[in-house]
């Protein structure tokens, strides 16, 4: 059996990994755009900051040698035809498959695709856009630098600015930050403690309008309300479409069951793939990094024979990047909230019928793992959440091992 | 694989678990190279709750979640001892490891192991360096009361060890009587302690 791989992501050399760990000796194939081993794209923007660069090989360089992979690197994937199982390549290049793991990640959307042109501007996604980020802020002597997005990306990549000593403002459309992994409150807390820390110039319900540039270099960037921001870099972080044109035609994404298959020779997994919530979420795109490796592992068992069923998605994340400050959440913010504040924490958790529905912890990664845990397992916690949201040791799940009340809470 | 079982009625709150483990983790490995140290790691905490304490560390869980959820490749599990070890060198502090862990076993700081001026996360590595030399992990040594004992683990009990640490906890050989009166007189130092609360 011949298994082809579209992409080199997380999902696709987990599956690839697991495979060959399993025992199966036929040949593999893996396409990528782009000229690396596999990479982890959670450590990418560390890279900027100063990361040694092999680290952002999570499976170690030599991935394709050691699992005897026929890597056809560069070659982007435009087709794919599902009667005659073959794909082909821009290049033309035609690769019959007896199965494909179609995993094709997603790439930056611009909002105005003709800034790509300048030189300066660069998306925030791919190993190739960190080189090339680093290699211009060296050329250049970059000092000063533009993130366009205050979402999780865009924080990341002006943190990751910001560490390795540029002066960097960030401009975001919204009144917070991180209006997807926050609700109103906690958004408008975890911005504030952004603005205090962070040593970021923050312009907030403002719009990059147009850009100044010199020989098709950038100079500033000019905001809806008249500001000039002088630098000579500019991140675009708005956001990101589904890498699924090539077996959709659209940019919507691969819609997979719980055997994540898109069809019968065709599994599809990661940021492209769009499915269930394993608490009953929506279905969608849940693209993080154990999701990912989670839909990676149940789509090698099936290949190798087992019949396993992934369990869903979860839309869990943290947001810790170079600043003693973690913002976490998880699930939908919808029911009941109750929340515990003191100025340092900001913890809130929405409950439907005594169950913890969604939350965000914003502050501290305490009990952050305890509350997941309450999530995950659907555990009736209305009689105890608010003391275990106001406790600052870390002690409510063993207060319960050893089967102690909940703390009275003092005010 | 043997794992660190904890009888929590047992622990009086020494911290000889903390002391030994902050040595054997020091690359100066002694009590006086820790001093005014910040980089200084104690994998273990022992948590005082009301009169209860309980020494808290890494269960070494089987399938272990800060291990699938490590996206920098920096969690794996040690093949001779089950250990999950972190490598601090490919640590990046993102927590997602912490976000997952049940048991709030995971910390982050500056530890000596760590690339210049990084903070990475850190845990219990079930002194798998020790073991692999025969010896005891430090904090077994250490505690003086039999709290923590290191023993054999039965694979049915690691299955389900990642959900629930009662599976780690001992109790089954009774309490000596004097820690019974030791248990019972701190129980009401507590009370009246809490009595006189304002």
């Amino acid at each position: 059996m011949k298994i082809v791989t579209v992409g080199t992501g997380m999902a696709a050399a987990e599956f690839v990994q697991q495979l060959r760990l399993g025992g199966f000796s036929g040949d593999i194939v893996m396409y990528s755009e782009e000229p690396h081993a596999p990479y982890s794209p959670c450590v990418i923007p560390y890279l900027l900051a100063g990361e040694p660069p092999d680290n952002v090989y999570w499976k170690g360089r030599d991935f394709y040698e050691r699992y005897r992979v026929a890597a056809r690197l560069g070659e982007k994937v435009e087709e794919i035809d599902r009667e005659a199982g073959k794909l082909r390549t821009v290049a033309g290049r035609v690769e019959t498959y007896d199965r494909l793991f179609y995993a094709a990640g997603s790439r930056s959307w611009f909002p105005r695709p003709e800034w790509l042109e300048v030189e300066g501007v660069f998306g925030f996604k791919t190993l190739s856009d960190m080189q090339a980020i680093d290699g211009y802020i060296r050329n250049h002597e970059v000092q000063r630098a533009v993130v366009v997005g205050g979402g999780f990306i865009g924080i990341d990549a002006a943190l990751a600015l910001r560490h390795r000593g540029l002066q960097v403002s960030l401009v975001h459309c919204h009144d917070r930050l991180l209006e997807r992994m926050t609700d109103a409150d906690a958004g408008r807390f975890a911005t504030a403690r952004l603005k205090e820390r962070s040593g970021i110039a923050f312009y907030m319900q403002a719009e990059v309008e147009a850009l100044d540039t010199d020989h098709g270099q950038l100079q500033r960037a000019w905001l809806h309300n008249g500001t000039a921001i002088e630098a000579p870099l500019l991140i675009v972080a708005t956001g990101f479409v589904p890498n699924s044109g090539p077996l959709t035609s659209d940019q919507r994404g691969v819609t997979v069951g719980d055997d994540l298959l898109a069809d019968p020779r065709i599994l599809a997994a990661g940021d492209v793939a769009v499915t269930r919530h394993a608490l009953g979420g929506p279905d969608g795109l849940y693209a993080t990094a154990p999701n990912a490796i989670a839909q990676a592992r149940v789509a090698a068992a099936n290949v190798l024979g087992s019949r396993e069923v992934y369990a869903g998605s979860l839309n869990a994340n943290v947001l810790r990047k170079h600043i003693d400050f973690p913002v976490i959440s998880a699930g939908q913010f919808e029911g009941e909230p109750v929340t515990f504040t003191d100025g340092r924490l900001f913890r809130r958790v929405y409950l439907r019928d005594g169950r913890i529905k969604g939350y965000i912890l914003a502050g501290d990664t305490r009990l952050s793992g305890y509350i997941y845990n309450l999530y995950v397992s659907r555990e009736a916690v209305a009689g105890k959440i608010a003391a275990i949201l106001a406790d600052t040791r870390g002690e409510s799940y063993y207060r319960s091992l050893m089967e102690l009340a909940p703390a009275a809470i003092s005010c | 694989m043997k794992k660190i079982f904890v009888d929590y009625r047992k622990c009086v709150a020494c911290k000889s678990c903390e002391t030994a483990c902050a040595v054997a983790h020091h690359p100066g490995g002694s009590l006086f190279a820790l001093v005014g140290d910040s980089r200084t790691q104690v994998n273990v905490r022992v948590l005082g709750v009301e009169h209860e304490a309980f020494p808290v560390s890494c269960r070494h869980c089987d399938p272990a979640a800060c291990l699938s959820a490590c996206p920098a490749g920096a969690i794996s599990r040690d093949p001779e001892t089950g250990a999950v070890v972190q490598t601090p060198e490919k640590c990046q502090a993102c927590a997602m490891c912490a976000m997952v862990c049940p048991f709030d076993a995971i910390s982050f700081k500056h530890i000596h192991r760590a690339l210049p001026g990084r903070e990475v996360a850190y845990k219990c590595d079930l002194c798998h360096e020790r073991l692999i030399r025969g010896e005891e992990p430090a904090c077994v040594q250490a505690c003086h009361t039999g709290a923590l004992v290191f023993q054999e683990s039965e694979p049915q009990r690691e299955k389900r060890a990642a959900a629930s640490l009662k599976v780690y906890l001992l109790g089954e050989g009774g309490e000596p009587p004097l820690f019974s009166m030791y248990r019972e007189l701190r129980r009401r130092a507590f009370a009246r302690r809490r009595m006189e609360e304002p």
